[in-house]
């Protein structure tokens, strides 16, 4: 064929044992090659290829040369899902603006284009300078759950790192992990060399600290081995080495305790908290990506933690205690970021939004700035009230009221005493009566099921819930609609149901079916389900210990990736994978634990005391409530003692609402006046 | 007081990867970056009044990319335009752009046709550019040429003829270096009216690489690799040296600059 393109190779990889220079610090680095030419034939031949080509408004690309220390900032699951990531944004903003510090960012190719940089030995590689992993001195991963496990030994394994962090030596990168599911790392254990416990801003700048100056120690001809670098990152606050841990078993396979084996390092790994959120105020050159992402929006953190104490959250938990942002930062922040992104949405986030104690004043100037713009407003809110409505009508103002969210978790008042979702049916019908009335058209319900304690009569709760809320939606106007949307409960740590047995996939299936039978004659009412199969290896990555890193290995090595995709169906994977690792999936996640028996994550500090979260578990199954910590009394989960806040709220003096609760229900459970914090500690 | 504008842009670079579904969303934000009075659709999902008369395949440059603006109040053009254009991101530019008076032809109308320019690699540019010569020479004469096109919802049949109105080869001599040497380039005017006819579709109709399968008329041996670039050059109408272009009037030249230094 006339004017076929000699064939291209891409830039070889060094071996093992050559790539040093290329990590020196500053000029004398070697420069690590580009893949983008290698790259780019491949590029029309591959799903949404705008992905991987970097360019994004607001990327920051930063010479290799200028730097002493380069971070690779990953996220390991597809850029669609990822780029919106706040963890990664903010740490990609703090670590870029050192000057001799360089961050560049690093997702999951698709399996389409995966398969061809196997073909043709291209490295995984950064966004921005396309830059191959392997020649970045930390890559910093963020967990947020664990789904991502499998796809994060696949990056190393592209990215030609070892997967192994007994395999590494000085030349191969640190393998840092963060995130909620790094508060139990121990399935990872083996592939990572540390992981940080809890707010990132701080710990991430101290570990780049000691990683410059490590480098420049070696540089100076400093007799400092990777050994010595894992020492002194075990000297940060917050920072876990598992390498210097030990698990250690009773006889009959249970773990008795994870031990220092290692001296000099603490036996218990304490989180970070970052105190005040006022010196933190990133991201704020957010990226503008130009291929669809699951949030395109400015997004601002308005506050951080959340004390409601529902025993199934995690990040509930051990996000604890609550820091607000100030409202005239948030607004600030707002004002600036959508100006320099263009951004059409503006993201007010936490877990539980409309809990800021100056939630409805910065809704109003919000909402007065952008009145008759095309500028939207949203927050996520798990409560379930009528301040709820009001502040969705507020910052609806420029929209449609569309679909309102709530969330109640649980179907029965029984239920929703163990999990400690505080609300009762009556309050919930009201609720939903009072948005129906003011004109929202669809109500979407959430809730799990598995919870303990769970009987029959607490599922069909769910299905006669959504069929009373259906029934409220047809009275006020034909056209409404009622989405109920139930998840099985996956048991996470650091809460007061660790201890708690996993629902199998066939007691959700049972369960969901029981759901579907009850609503099928009520037309209107939709129910969403995720699959029942895909809690289970959640589940298992989630309370495993380090006995569960094979699996996890072989599940890769078995083609495991991308877990948590629906395209992607790798349970049957897995499950061999257990089989000839000899995981009992049975015994890690469907059995209940009781109060002797160690956790893998004990020797993990989240702050909550573990007694006290034992005792939240017996107050859950005798059905007992317990009430948020910000409007009574402390209840000692352990969290406040040695920082220097209790909860930073109250701003304003408390709540100054720019419209009155509507008092037709809710609030009789939640004051939403001053006296809240009056009354409380 | 509303504002309708026109404009010439380039899609080249990195943002080629961009889909033309992801467009309208960039150039929204990049309008609100450059606080420039866009208008917007009325409804509850309002959209920023930028439309673009048609689609660009993922992965092909352009430097004849085009679309309206309309504002809704008036701004001063080469200021503001300017702006938007280092708004933009990398390889998006704004290359000219014209006010459009009440009355005008519809945009759609003044884009008739498009002058597609095909480059190879440095490798057997004499030898190609003879060969394309010949083959362009027999498709202009002939009355129809077809080629089957293969789609996930089956095959069509297409008779390229009809959509080609000129077309060169030439060997064009870039400086030493990457991408430097001798290649092959081929520019064709094709229309715009009539059924879609691409670049990859006259490409098989000349015996090359274009995934379509030849038919009727066109020769029956693959013997010509796919280009390594396909460059949307201009859209206008079609004129004896090549093509009119549609804001500016100026003709752009259906021999390329043979000395050309390399894109
Ligand atoms: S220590 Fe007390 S005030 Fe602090 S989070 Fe725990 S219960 Fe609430």
């Amino acid at each position: 064929m006339l004017g076929s393109a000699p064939p291209t190779s891409a830039p070889a990889t060094p071996a093992r044992g050559a790539r040093g220079g290329y990590r020196r610090p500053g000029t004398r680095a070697q420069l690590p090659p580009s893949y983008y030419e290698a790259l780019e034939p491949l590029l029309g031949t591959v799903k949404k290829p705008a992905q991987y080509v970097g360019g994004e408004h607001n990327q920051q690309e930063a010479d290799w040369t200028a730097a002493d220390s380069r971070w690779l900032l990953c996220y390991p699951d597809t850029y669609e899902v990822g780029q919106p990531n706040q963890g990664i944004q903010i740490l990609y903003e703090v670590l870029n603006r050192r000057p001799a510090t360089l961050a560049e960012r690093l997702y999951a190719p698709w399996v389409d284009l995966e398969e061809r940089m196997r073909e043709r030995d291209i490295p995984a590689f950064s966004l921005e300078g396309h830059r191959p992993a392997w020649a970045f001195d930390v890559i910093g991963v963020t967990l947020p759950h664990e789904l991502g496990h499998t796809n994060l030994l696949n990056l190393l394994d592209l990215g030609r790192i070892p997967i192994h962090a007994a395999e590494r030596t000085e030349e191969d990168p640190i393998v840092l992990v963060g995130g909620h599911a790094a508060y139990n790392p121990e399935p990872l254990a083996p592939f990572i060399d540390a992981a940080v416990m809890g707010d990132g801003e701080e710990v991430a700048l101290e570990v780049d600290d000691v990683v410059a100056a490590h480098k420049r120690e070696r540089e100076a001809g400093g007799d400092v081995d990777r050994h010595t670098l894992l020492r002194r990152l075990a000297q940060v606050e917050g920072v876990y080495i598992p390498s210097f841990y030990a698990p250690r078993y009773t006889d009959d396979g249970r773990l008795k305790a994870t031990v220092p084996i290692e001296a000099g390092v603490p036996p218990r790994v304490p989180k970070r908290t970052v105190q005040d959120l006022e010196q933190w105020p990133f991201p704020q050159k957010q990226i503008v990506p130009m291929t669809e992402t699951v949030h395109e929006r400015f997004s601002v953190e308005i506050f951080r933690g959340c004390t409601r104490g529902c025993r199934f959250c995690q990040a509930g938990m051990i996000t604890r205690p609550v820091r607000e942002r100030k409202p005239e930062t948030i607004q600030r922040l707002v004002e600036e970021g959508v100006k320099d992104t263009g951004f059409g949405e503006v993201g007010l986030l936490s877990l539980s939004s409309a809990d800021h104690s100056g939630i409805g004043k910065v809704a109003r100037d919000l909402a007065d700035e952008y009145e008759g713009t095309v500028t939207s407003l949203s927050l996520p809110s798990t409560r379930v009230d009528a301040f709820n409505v009001t502040l969705s009508n507020e910052l609806s103002r420029n929209g449609r009221r569309t679909g309102l969210t709530f969330a109640p978790e649980a179907g029965s008042d029984r239920m929703r005493a163990v999990i400690n979702k505080m609300v009762s049916e009556q309050d919930l019908l009201r609720t939903t009566e009072v948005a129906f009335s003011e004109g929202w058209r669809h109500v979407k319900l959430y809730f799990m099921i598995g919870l303990p304690t769970e009987r029959e009569e607490d599922v069909l709760a769910i299905a006669e819930l959504g069929i009373k809320t259906y029934e409220l939606a047809r009275k006020h106007g034909k056209g409404n609609k009622v989405t109920i949307s139930v998840g099985g409960f996956v048991p996470k740590p650091h809460t007061p149901f660790q201890w708690a047995a996993q629902d199998s996939p066939e007691e959700i299936k049972r369960k969901l079916a029981l759901i579907r039978q009850t609503i099928k004659d009520h037309r209107g009412l939709k129910l969403r389900t995720n699959d029942p199969e895909e809690g289970v290896i959640e589940g298992l990555l989630a309370r495993g210990d380090r006995r569960v890193a094979p699996a996890v290995e072989r599940a890769w090595r078995l083609g495991a990736r991308f877990d948590g995709w629906h395209e992607m169906p790798t349970l049957d994977t897995w499950r061999r994978a257990l089989a000839e690792t000899g995981v009992d999936l049975d015994w890690f996640s469907h059995r209940e634990r009781d109060e002797r028996e160690a956790l893998p994550w004990d020797h993990l500090d989240s702050g909550l005391e573990k007694d006290w979260l034992w005792e939240d578990w017996q107050d859950a199954l005798s059905e007992k409530e317990l009430d948020d910590c910000r409007w009574s009394p402390c209840y000692d989960c352990g969290v406040c003692p040695g920082l220097s806040i209790q909860h930073d709220t109250g701003y304003d003096g408390g709540m100054q609402l720019p419209v009155v609760p509507s008092g037709l229900g809710g609030n009789e459970q939640l004051p939403v006046t001053p006296e809240r914090y009056a009354s409380g500690a | 007081m509303q504002q309708r504008i026109r404009i010439r842009w380039t899609k080249r670079g990195r943002v080629r990867y961009v889909s033309a579904r992801d467009l309208s969303s960039i150039w929204e934000r990049a309008l609100r970056r450059a606080d420039l009075p866009i208008a917007y659709s009325e409804g509850f999902t309002p959209h920023a009044k930028v439309s673009f008369p048609d689609a660009l395949p993922v992965g092909y440059d352009s430097t004849g990319e085009y679309a309206e603006l309309t504002f809704a109040a008036p701004i001063v053009a080469d200021r503001d335009l300017a702006r938007l254009s280092r708004a933009l991101p990398e390889g998006m530019d704004i290359l000219t752009y014209f006010e459009v008076p009440d009355g005008a032809p519809k945009l759609a109308r003044m884009l008739r046709a498009t002058m597609w320019e095909l480059v190879w690699p440095a490798v057997d540019a004499a030898e190609l550019t003879d060969r394309l010569t010949a083959r362009g020479r027999a498709l202009l004469a002939a009355d129809h040429i077809e080629v089957i096109r293969h789609r996930p919802d089956g095959d069509r049949t297409i008779d390229v003829r009809p959509a080609v109105l000129t077309l060169a080869a030439a060997t064009r001599r870039a400086a030493p270096g990457p991408g430097g040497g001798e290649h092959t380039v081929l520019r064709a005017v094709l229309r715009n009216d009539g059924p879609t006819v691409r670049p990859n579709d006259l490409l098989s109709a000349l015996g090359g690489d274009g995934g379509c399968t030849p038919a009727a008329g066109a020769p029956r041996e693959v013997d010509i690799a796919a280009p390594t670039r396909i460059n949307r050059v201009a859209q206008g109408e079609v004129d004896d040296g090549g093509l009119r272009e549609a804001l500016t009037g100026e003709v752009e030249a259906l021999v390329p600059d043979v000395d050309a230094e390399a894109a």
